[in-house]
């Protein structure tokens, strides 16, 4: 199948793949790279772009960075208070390495745990690259380790796919419900074996090949098409104000301040 | 030093057919000298037009909720309105700015000030020619007015209303309601009824939390004329309302001596 989005501009991480004694230094690209519209709020009346405050619930003050800190909430509206330096001293050193521990078959990895994907690129040996990239390819192994990206850490599994490295970090399994915990689930009978048969013939008629190509996202397609349109016609153009204006705007309130004060005294 | 806490906004937006809001606001800012005691502790309603004099306006009794905390608002009981209004109070250069920017083309004041609310400071006579006639009509009833209340003593302040009528004036002490300045204003409107049928007297706008257009308030016609105070010789020598506009009020002195000298109503007043 045709994979066409976008290829990234930046790398996300730069560090290195050890196996062994062995460094194979990479950067790291994100592979999924999800389609979806953000809109900007905008004043409907003058089309500028709304801002938010961070304003205090209670006082309803606006509160500036330093004054704010972090609070878990233990009960609703009860909070443990952490400051920023506790917190930074039990993150995950940025780790600048994925070390292999271990290979396994990919196959063999559930995919339910597959979070997402990232494309590893040689950073500046092309050689080690090469090495590790046909070595994998030829085993049909997949190296599990460890990555560190934005202070979490995640199981990883680097292995070969269309003539490069990609990195797959994967889910834990705490972080994921079994179906079993559904009680809606609890007590599912097998149905009658002539049921099955028929249900079963029903499948094989309507067998194929998956073909991924065929599904679309028709919602992102219509805002396309719709964005399109409007750009065609008329556009929300959001004015910065002018600064020849503004400046002589500052030149009569420098009179008009200056007659004001004078008027005090 | 920052001259104004207000930031400016859609600067070159039209508001007035070939005036855009950055003239609007240099307008206020050049009369602010002028026009900020007539607004001074007194409540504010805005009239906005944030699509021009075309497009659809709206009266703000109430501070808006994206209001600054540096404008001073305060809350009155509206019987009118039969609720709590949070008005502006109209203090400072930053205020009025702020409302410029709000495209408040028309500023409204009420006729007494917030820390005795129920107390008018000010009668107004608003002079308002209907059917047919015009200015002049309403120039001629000033006049006559004016001579009225000369004979009782009172010294009166004459301003356009912007459009065609004119409103005039009187500084009071505030020592009473808002029914005897309406009975006042009522018995005189008696007395033009007899001078011109058709120039109306509207007497019920001396009532609590009631606005009229503050001095040197712009008015939403075309050409933007604006509210403009004047001196009595002035209106009887005779002059063209249109001409009084945004481009021509700046550069005037303020015709209005002694109005902040409140007068006695009742002692002239029948007798």
């Amino acid at each position: 199948m045709e994979l066409s989005a976008k290829p990234p501009k930046r790398a996300i991480w730069s560090g290195s793949i050890a196996v062994g004694l062995v460094n194979v230094p990479v950067k790291l690209y994100p592979m999924i790279r999800e389609k979806v519209f953000s809109f900007r709020m905008l004043h409907r009346r003058d089309n500028a772009p709304i801002k938010f405050k961070r304003v205090c619930s209670k006082c309803g003050e606006e509160v500036p960075l330093e004054e704010i800190v972090k609070g878990y909430e233990v009960r609703k509206g009860e909070y443990v208070v952490f400051e920023e330096e506790e917190l930074e001293a039990i993150k995950p050193a940025s780790s600048k390495k994925i070390a292999l521990e271990k290979f396994v078959d990919l196959a063999s990895v559930d995919p339910i745990y597959f979070h997402t994907s990232y494309i590893l690129t040689p950073d500046k040996s092309e050689e080690a690259y090469a090495l590790l990239l046909y070595t994998l390819q030829r085993t049909g192994k997949a190296g599990a380790g460890r990555l560190t990206l934005r202070s979490k850490e995640y199981p990883v599994l680097v292995h070969p796919y269309r003539g490069a490295l990609i990195a797959t970090t994967l889910h834990y399994p705490h972080e994921v419900v079994s179906p079993q915990d559904m009680e809606e689930l609890q007590g599912i009978k097998e149905p009658p074996e002539e049921e099955l048969e028929l249900a079963a013939t029903i499948v094989d008629a309507l067998s194929g090949e998956f073909d991924l190509a065929s599904y679309r996202d028709t919602y992102v397609e219509r805002l396309q098409e719709l964005i399109n349109k409007k750009l065609a016609g008329e556009v929300v153009v959001v004015e910065e104000a002018e600064k020849e204006e503004v400046k002589s705007l500052m030149e009569a309130l420098r009179k008009t301040v200056e007659e004001l004060k004078a008027k005090q005294e | 030093m920052e001259l104004t806490k207000v930031k400016f906004t859609n600067l070159s937006k039209e508001l007035f057919p070939g005036i855009t809001k950055a003239k609007v606001i240099e307008y206020y800012i050049k009369v602010a000298p002028k026009m900020l005691p007539y607004l001074r502790k007194r409540a504010v309603v805005m009239h906005r037009f944030p699509d021009g004099i075309a497009g659809k306006s709206f009266f703000e009794k109430d501070a808006p909720s994206h209001t600054p905390s540096w404008v001073k608002t305060f809350r009155r009981y509206s019987k009118h309105a039969k609720r709590y209004v949070n008005y502006i109070v109209g203090d400072d250069l930053d205020t009025l700015l702020w409302m410029a920017n709000l495209a408040s083309l028309e500023i409204n004041v009420t006729l007494s000030r917030m820390d005795d609310f129920e107390k008018p400071d000010i009668v107004l006579i608003d002079i308002d020619p209907a059917q047919g006639s015009g200015f002049a009509e309403a120039r001629e009833v000033a006049l006559f007015i004016n001579d009225r209340l000369r004979e009782l003593g009172l010294r009166s302040y004459v301003k356009t209303s912007g459009k065609r009528g004119l409103h005039v004036l009187i500084p009071i002490v505030r020592e009473y309601s808002f029914k005897d300045t309406r009975a006042f204003v009522r018995e005189l409107g008696r007395f033009v009824a007899k001078l011109r049928k058709e120039v109306k007297i509207d007497y019920a706008q001396n009532a609590v939390g009631k606005t009229m257009a503050a001095p040197y308030s712009l008015r939403p016609l075309e050409g933007a004329p604006v509210s403009t105070p004047l001196a009595w010789e002035e209106l009887e020598k005779g002059l063209s309302p249109a001409e009084l506009n945004i481009n021509t009020i700046p550069e005037r002195g303020d015709p209005w001596c002694g109005f902040f000298e409140p007068q006695r109503l009742e002692v002239r007043y029948g007798a």
